[in-house]
C-alpha cells in the first residue's frame, strides 16, 4: 500500500515548499489524501469560511459558502479516491455533507434562531453518522438530549435574551450579530488548527493498534449472568430441552449495542457514572439559582430605567 | 652545639623564671567596675535628664574608690611577695584573680585544642603602677571636668562623663587583664570611648573628621594587634600571660633568642612582635600611625589630658613592656622599636617647634615623649621607660588642664600669636605658676623636675646599650631634649609672661560664663544660640575696641585650680618615686622590676664620670635644657612687646623653606593622602561605577526585561473573550507542530 | 464458544483506516468550524452554540474510533461528553441570562473585565 521510495510531492519544486516537506513527510499521510492538495484546499476553504463570516457593507455569504463546500467536497472526494475500496458508503457524505454544511451555516448566521435550528440539523446529521458506525443508542440519545432537550433551552433563552424591537421597526438585527469580531485571526487560526490537526491524524492512522482480536470486548460481556447461555452441559435444563427451543433460546440471546454499552459503562466506570449524576444535579441546582435570583441593575441599567419610567409618568400625565 | 643537646640543657634549665603566682583578692575587681558602674549611673542621669553636676560627682566619687582600691591592691601585693623571701633573680610576683569564666573552648584534646580566657586580672608590679596613676589622673581630670564641662549641663555633661567612665574601665580592662583578649577588649574599648570623646561636639565638622580619623588610624595597630593574639595562640596554645611565659617552647625560643641563636626560631614567631609593636605605635602614636593624635585636639581639653598624658597612649608601652621577653625572640624588634621612637621624637619635636595651637604643640610634644619611652623600651630599660610613663603623666596633664584653662577662660583662644602675659592677668597667677612648673618638667630642666631624671634614664642608655646605631640614636635624643626645651618654653614666654594682650577665640563651645551663667535653665539648643549671639556681640565689641576692652576672660575656678596644683605637687613628689631607693633605680623602677618587664640589665663595670653615661648624661642633658630655654627666652621674650610679633619672626626667612615644611607637619597627613586615601578614593570610586554601572545595570536589566516583555504583550491581555481563545488554539496548533517535528527526528534518527 | 457467540451478535465487521481517516477528517473540520464560530462571533448565546459544535465534533470522532476498536469505550465517552454538555447548557445558559440582565445586551465584547 505505501510506495516507499516514491517522492511525496509531484508537484514541481516551486510549487511545493519544501517547509512543509520537511514538517509534514509524505507517505503516511500520503496514503489518505495528497498533502499539498489538503493545504491548498484548506486555504481555499479558509478563504470562504472568511467570506462567509457575517460583516458590515459587502457580505457575499453564498459565495463564500459555495467556496467553502466546493474546498470541502473536493477534499473528501480526493480521499475518497485514494481508499480505494475502503471509501465509506454513500449515507457517510450525505451525512457530513449536511452536518458540515450546517455547521458552517451555526457559525454564519445572523439571526441566533437559525444558527439554532441549523444546530439541530447539524445534530441530526451527526446522529446519521452515528448510525452508520453502529452507535445506535448514541444517535437516539443524542437527537433526544441534544435536539429535544438542550436546543429547547438555547431557544428559550435567546428568545428571553433579545431586546423587544421597537414598534417602528418590526426587525432589527443586533449589531453584534451582524459583525463579526478579527475575522481573519479566527479563520487563520482555525484552520491552521485544522491543518496540523489532520497532518497528525492521518500520520497516525497505520500507526493505531488494528481492530484487535475481534471481540476481546466481548468476552467479557459473554460472563454477563442471565445473558449468554453457559455452555450446555453445566445447564442440564437447557440441554433436556428439544432442539429447536435451544437454538431459538441462543437466538434472543444476541448482544445488542444498548446492551453492549450499558454492560461497558456499568463495569468500567460505575464511579463516574455517579460523579456525572451529581454534576448534572449541581448543574440543575446551579442554573435555578442564578437564573432565579434578581440581580442588581447596575447604574447605567438603573438610570435607563428610571429614565422610561419618567417619561411614561410625564406622558401619561400629559395625556390627563 | 647539636640541638638535642641544646634542648635537653634548655629545658632543664628555665631561661626566665615564671612569676609565681599568689591568688588575689576578689575586690581588685572593683577598679575596672566602679567606673563602669559610674558609666552606667552617668548615662541614666542622661536618661532622666539631670542638669546639675551630679554625673561629675558620681565620676569623681568612684574614680576616687578605684584610686583606693588600687591602693590597696598594691599593699596586697607587697604583703604577697613578702611572703616569698628570696625570689629567685629575674622573678617576679605576682597576684592572680579570676572572676568569672568567658571563653572556654575545648575541640579536642591535644595541646593547643583548648582555647581559655577569663575576665581574670593579673597584678604585678607593672600592672600596680598603671593601675595607680590611671585611676588617680583620673580622678583629678573628672574634678577638673566637673568645671570645665559646665557649660554644656545636662545631656551633653552626662555623655561627657558615661563616656569618660567607660574609658577608665577600658583602660582598666586592658592593664589589669590576665589574658591577651582581655586586653585586646580594653584595647578596642579606649579606642571607642576615645572616638565617642574626640567627637564629642558632635555638630563641628572637624571633631567629626577627627574622631573618625583617630578610630580609623587606630584600626590599623589593632589589625596588627590582633593577628599577633591569633598566633601567639597558634604558636604556643594561650592567651594567658602566666601560661605563656612558663610556656616550654616560649621558654626554649627565649634560651635561643638570648644565647643569640635567633636563626633557629621559625620566622612566623619572629613576626609575633612586629605584629604587637604594630599595635602598640597605633595606640601610642608613633611614627608611620602618629597623626591622629594632633587632630584628636578637637575633643574638650579633659579628654586630651585623659588620652594624652594618662592613659590611652600609654596602651602602647605598657603592651610592649608586658610583652617584652616575645620581643626579644627577634634580633631586629627592640631596635626597631629604638628607632622609631627616636624618629618619631625628632619629627614630632620639629613639627611642634613651628605650631602657632598652643593645644597642638603639647599634642606633638607627647608624640614626642612617647618616642622617648619607646626608644627606651628599645634600649631594653624598660625602667626608665616606665619612669618617664610614671613622671609626664603628671606633667602632661598638668600641661594640658593648664591649657585648657587658658582656652576656657578666653573662649576658645589657643593662638599663641593673640595671648600674651596672661599670668599677669589678676586671677590667673595660679595657672602661670603650674604651667612654668609644667614646662619646666617638659623641658627637663635639671634636679629639681621629676622629667629630668626619667628622661635622662632613657637618653643615658642609649650609650650603655648595644644596638645598631643607638651611639647616634642617642645624640639624636639629646637634640631632641633640646628642641623640647626650646618649643616648651615658646609657649611659656609667648602666652603667659610679657606684655599682657588678648583677643577672644571663636569657637561654638567657647566657655563665656558670663553669657551662660544668665540660662543655665533653658535647652540645650536654644543656649547654643544664646553662646553663639553673646560671641557674635563679644567679637563686635572685640572689634570696635581693639585689645582687651570688650571681652572679659574669666579665671579659672577653685576645682580648675585644685587640679593644677595637685598636679603641680605631684610631679615634684614623683621625683623622689623615681630616684629612691636608689638600687632599684628608685620605687618606679622597684614595681617594673618585680614584674615580667623585668629584663637583665647591661653590666657596665666602667668607673668614673667620663665612662659611666649615667653620670656625664646629666651634665650633657642640663646644659642642652638650659640652652634650649634660653634660645627660647631670648627669641621669645627679651624685648618683645606685641602679642603677635617676636625675634623669631626675623629668623624664618633664614630658614628658608624648612620652616614651611615643618609648620605644615612635613607634609605628613598630604603624604598619607596621596598614598593611601587618594588611591583609595579612586579604587572605591571605580567600584562605585562597576556597581552603578554593572551590577545595577544587571539589577536594572532583571527589572526591565519582564516590564519590556510586559509592554510588549500587554495588548494581548485586552479582557476580550476571543482574544483569549485564538490565543489558546494558536497555542495548541503550535504544540502539535511541535511534537510533528520531534516525533519526526525521532522516526528519522 | 464465545466465537460462536460472537458470530451470531452480528457484530459488525472490521473498519480499515482509510474509511475512519474520512471520519475523523469530518470531525476535525467540523472542530474547526466550531472554534472560528467561537473566536469570530460576538454574540453570547451563538458563541456557546459553537462550543456544542466542537462537542459534536468530539463525539464524532470517538465514536469513530470506538468503531475501529470495535468496543464500545468510544460510546460510554459520549455518554459523559452528552452529561458534561447538558450541565455546561444549563449553566452557562442561565448565566447569560444573568449577564443580559445586568447590560441589557449579548455583545461579550461588553465584558472586558478580565483584563483586570
Amino acid at each position: 500500500m505505501v510506495r516507499a521510495g516514491t517522492s511525496p510531492c509531484r508537484l514541481p519544486l516551486p510549487a511545493c515548499p519544501s517547509i512543509l516537506l520537511a514538517l509534514f513527510p509524505g507517505p503516511r499521510l500520503d496514503q489518505v489524501v495528497n498533502q499539498v492538495a489538503l493545504y491548498v484546499l484548506l486555504a481555499l476553504g479558509a478563504a470562504g469560511v472568511l467570506v462567509a463570516l457575517p460583516r458590515k457593507g459587502l457580505n457575499p455569504q453564498p459565495i463564500g459558502m459555495i467556496l467553502a463546500a466546493a474546498a470541502g467536497g473536493l477534499l473528501v472526494l480526493l480521499m475518497s479516491l485514494k481508499a480505494g475500496e475502503h471509501r465509506p458508503n454513500l449515507f457517510f457524505y450525505i451525512f457530513a455533507a449536511v452536518g458540515l454544511g450546517s455547521a458552517l451555516r451555526v457559525v454564519t448566521h445572523h439571526k441566533p434562531v437559525y444558527a439554532a435550528l441549523y444546530f439541530i440539523m447539524t445534530i441530526f446529521a451527526s446522529a446519521g453518522l452515528f448510525v452508520i458506525l453502529s452507535a445506535e443508542f448514541l444517535a437516539f440519545a443524542l437527537v433526544i438530549v441534544y435536539a429535544g432537550a438542550i436546543l429547547i433551552t438555547y431557544l428559550f433563552v435567546i428568545m428571553l435574551a433579545t431586546q423587544s424591537p421597537a414598534e417602528e421597526e418590526s426587525e432589527v438585527l443586533a449589531e453584534y450579530d451582524t459583525r463579526a469580531r478579527e475575522p481573519l485571526a479566527g479563520v487563520f487560526v482555525g484552520f491552521v488548527l485544522l491543518a496540523v490537526l489532520t497532518s497528525m491524524m492521518f500520520r497516525g492512522v497505520d500507526d493505531l493498534p488494528g481492530p484487535g482480536p475481534a471481540g476481546a470486548d466481548q468476552s467479557l460481556l459473554a460472563q454477563y449472568p442471565g445473558k449468554v447461555m453457559a455452555p450446555a452441559e453445566t445447564r442440564p435444563e437447557i440441554e433436556a430441552m428439544p432442539g429447536k427451543k435451544f437454538a431459538a433460546a441462543l437466538d434472543e440471546q444476541k448482544v445488542r449495542n444498548i446492551e453492549a454499552v450499558a454492560y461497558r459503562l456499568l463495569a468500567d466506570h460505575p464511579g463516574a457514572i455517579e460523579i456525572a449524576g451529581v454534576i448534572l444535579l449541581m448543574a440543575m441546582l446551579g442554573a435555578v439559582v442564578l437564573a432565579r435570583k434578581q440581580v442588581q441593575l447596575d447604574e447605567e441599567a438603573k438610570a435607563r430605567h428610571a429614565a422610561s419610567l419618567a417619561s411614561e409618568v410625564t406622558r401619561s400625565e400629559g395625556a390627563r | 652545639m647539636s640541638g638535642a643537646l641544646e634542648q635537653a640543657l634548655v629545658s632543664t634549665l628555665a631561661v626566665v623564671e615564671p612569676p609565681a603566682l599568689a591568688d588575689g583578692p576578689w575586690w581588685a575587681a572593683l577598679v575596672p567596675l566602679l567606673p563602669l558602674l559610674a558609666s552606667a549611673l552617668t548615662g541614666l542621669c542622661a536618661a532622666f535628664g539631670v542638669r546639675s553636676k551630679l554625673p561629675a560627682w558620681i565620676s569623681v566619687g568612684s574614680l576616687a574608690a578605684s584610686f583606693v582600691v588600687a591602693v590597696m591592691v598594691y599593699f596586697q601585693l607587697q604583703a604577697a611577695a613578702a611572703t616569698v623571701p628570696d625570689l629567685p633573680h629575674g622573678a617576679s610576683t605576682a597576684l592572680h584573680t579570676v572572676i568569672y569564666q568567658w571563653f572556654d573552648l575545648s575541640w579536642g584534646t591535644q595541646p593547643g585544642q583548648h582555647f581559655t580566657a577569663n575576665f581574670g586580672f593579673y597584678m604585678d608590679g607593672l600592672t600596680v603602677l598603671w593601675m595607680l596613676f590611671v585611676t588617680g589622673l583620673a580622678t583629678l581630670i573628672a574634678l577638673y571636668a566637673s568645671e570645665y564641662m559646665a557649660g554644656d549641663l545636662g545631656v551633653g555633661y552626662c555623655r561627657f562623663f558615661a563616656g569618660f567612665n567607660l574609658f577608665v574601665f577600658s583602660m582598666a580592662c586592658l592593664v589589669m587583664a590576665d589574658n591577651l583578649v582581655l586586653l585586646y577588649l580594653g584595647w578596642e574599648g579606649v579606642g571607642l570611648c576615645s572616638y565617642l570623646l574626640i567627637g564629642y561636639f558632635y555638630k563641628k565638622p572637624s571633631a567629626v573628621a577627627a574622631a573618625k580619623k583617630a578610630f580609623i588610624v587606630n584600626r590599623i595597630g589593632d589589625l596588627g594587634l590582633a593577628l599577633a593574639i591569633w598566633l601567639i595562640f597558634v604558636k604556643f596554645g594561650t592567651v594567658e600571660y602566666a601560661a605563656l611565659f612558663s610556656h616550654e617552647t616560649f621558654q626554649l625560643y627565649l634560651g635561643w633568642a638570648r644565647d643569640g641563636f635567633h636563626d633557629k626560631i621559625p620566622a612566623d614567631v619572629q613576626l609575633i612582635p612586629f605584629l604587637l609593636m604594630l599595635g602598640a605605635f597605633g595606640k601610642s602614636a608613633q611614627f608611620p600611625l602618629y597623626v591622629w593624635l594632633p587632630d584628636a585636639m578637637e575633643g574638650p581639653t579633659p579628654v586630651s589630658a585623659l588620652i594624652h598624658a594618662a592613659t590611652m597612649v600609654t596602651a602602647g608601652v605598657f603592651l610592649i613592656a608586658r610583652t617584652l621577653w616575645v620581643f626579644e625572640l627577634s634580633p631586629y624588634a627592640l631596635p626597631t622599636v629604638a628607632w622609631i621612637g627616636g624618629f618619631t621624637a625628632l619629627l614630632a619635636a620639629t613639627i611642634g617647634m613651628a605650631q602657632f595651637d598652643i593645644k597642638r604643640i603639647m599634642a606633638y610634644s607627647t608624640v614626642s615623649q612617647l618616642g622617648f619611652m619607646f626608644a627606651g623600651l628599645g634600649f631594653l630599660t624598660s625602667v626608665g621607660a616606665a619612669s618617664h610613663v610614671f613622671t609626664h603623666a603628671f606633667f602632661k596633664a598638668l600641661l594640658f588642664l593648664a591649657c585648657g584653662a587658658v582656652m576656657h577662660g578666653f573662649a576658645g583662644q589657643l593662638d599663641l600669636r593673640k595671648l600674651s602675659g596672661v599670668a599677669r592677668i589678676p586671677g590667673w597667677r595660679i595657672v602661670g605658676f603650674t604651667m612654668l612648673i609644667g614646662c619646666l618638667n617638659l623641658s627637663g630642666f635639671p634636679i629639681v623636675t621629676s622629667g629630668f631624671w626619667s628622661k635622662d634614664t632613657i637618653m643615658a642608655e642609649a650609650f650603655v646599650a648595644h644596638g645598631p646605631g643607638f651611639q647616634a640614636l642617642g645624640i639624636l635624643l639629646v637634640l631632641t631634649a633640646g628642641l623640647t626645651a626650646y618649643y616648651t618654653f615658646r609657649v611659656f614666654f609667648r602666652v603667659f609672661v610679657g606684655p599682657v594682650h588678648y583677643e577672644p577665640g571663636d569657637e561654638l563651645h567657647g566657655h563665656d560664663a558670663h553669657a551662660h551663667d544668665a540660662h543655665h535653665d533653658l535647652p540645650h539648643e536654644e543656649k547654643e544660640e544664646r553662646a553663639i549671639e553673646s560671641e557674635l556681640a563679644a567679637k563686635a565689641a572685640a572689634a570696635e575696641h581693639p585689645g582687651e576692652h570688650g571681652f572679659h576672660p574669666h579665671p579659672p575656678g577653685w576645682a580648675i585650680n585644685t587640679v593644677l596644683v595637685i598636679l603641680a605637687l605631684g610631679t615634684f613628689a614623683a621625683i623622689p618615686l623615681v630616684l629612691f631607693p636608689a638600687d632599684t633605680h628608685g620605687w618606679v623602677g622597684g614595681m617594673v622590676e618585680s614584674s615580667t618587664a623585668a629584663v637583665e640589665t647591661h653590666a657596665h663595670d666602667a668607673h668614673g664620670f667620663w665612662s659611666d653615661p649615667h653620670q656625664w648624661m646629666l651634665a650633657v642633658s642640663t646644659v642642652i635644657g638650659l640652652i634650649g630655654i634660653a634660645l627660647a627666652w631670648w627669641l621669645h621674650y627679651a624685648g618683645r612687646t606685641s602679642a603677635a610679633r617676636s625675634r623669631a619672626d626675623a629668623l624664618v626667612p633664614a630658614l628658608g623653606p624648612i620652616a614651611g615644611w615643618a609648620r605644615n607637619k612635613w607634609y605628613v597627613d598630604e603624604l598619607y593622602d596621596l598614598l593611601f586615601v587618594k588611591p583609595l578614593w579612586a579604587l572605591s570610586h571605580l567600584f562605585y561605577y562597576f556597581d552603578a554601572l554593572v551590577v545595577d545595570g544587571l539589577v536594572g536589566l532583571a527589572g526591565w526585561l519582564p516590564r519590556a516583555t510586559g509592554r510588549i504583550l500587554r495588548p494581548a491581555q485586552s479582557g476580550q473573550l476571543h482574544g483569549y481563545a485564538v490565543g489558546m488554539a494558536g497555542g495548541i496548533g503550535l504544540l502539535i507542530v511541535i511534537v510533528l517535528l520531534v516525533t519526526k527526528a525521532a522516526a528519522t534518527t | 464458544m464465545t466465537a460462536a457467540l460472537l458470530a451470531q451478535a452480528n457484530y459488525p465487521a472490521p473498519m480499515h483506516g482509510l474509511t475512519l481517516a474520512h471520519y475523523l477528517f469530518v470531525a476535525a473540520a467540523m472542530f474547526a468550524i466550531g472554534l472560528i464560530g467561537f473566536t469570530t462571533r460576538r454574540n453570547l448565546i451563538i458563541m456557546f452554540l459553537c462550543t456544542e459544535l466542537m462537542f459534536q465534533a468530539a463525539g464524532i470522532a470517538l465514536i469513530a474510533f470506538g468503531r475501529y476498536h470495535l468496543n464500545h469505550t468510544g460510546e460510554t465517552f459520549v455518554i459523559f461528553v452528552l452529561t458534561v454538555a447538558a450541565a455546561e447548557a444549563a449553566m452557562a445558559l442561565a448565566l447569560v441570562v444573568l449577564l443580559f440582565r445586568r447590560r441589557e445586551t449579548l455583545d461579550a465584547e461588553e465584558w472586558q473585565q478580565l483584563k483586570g
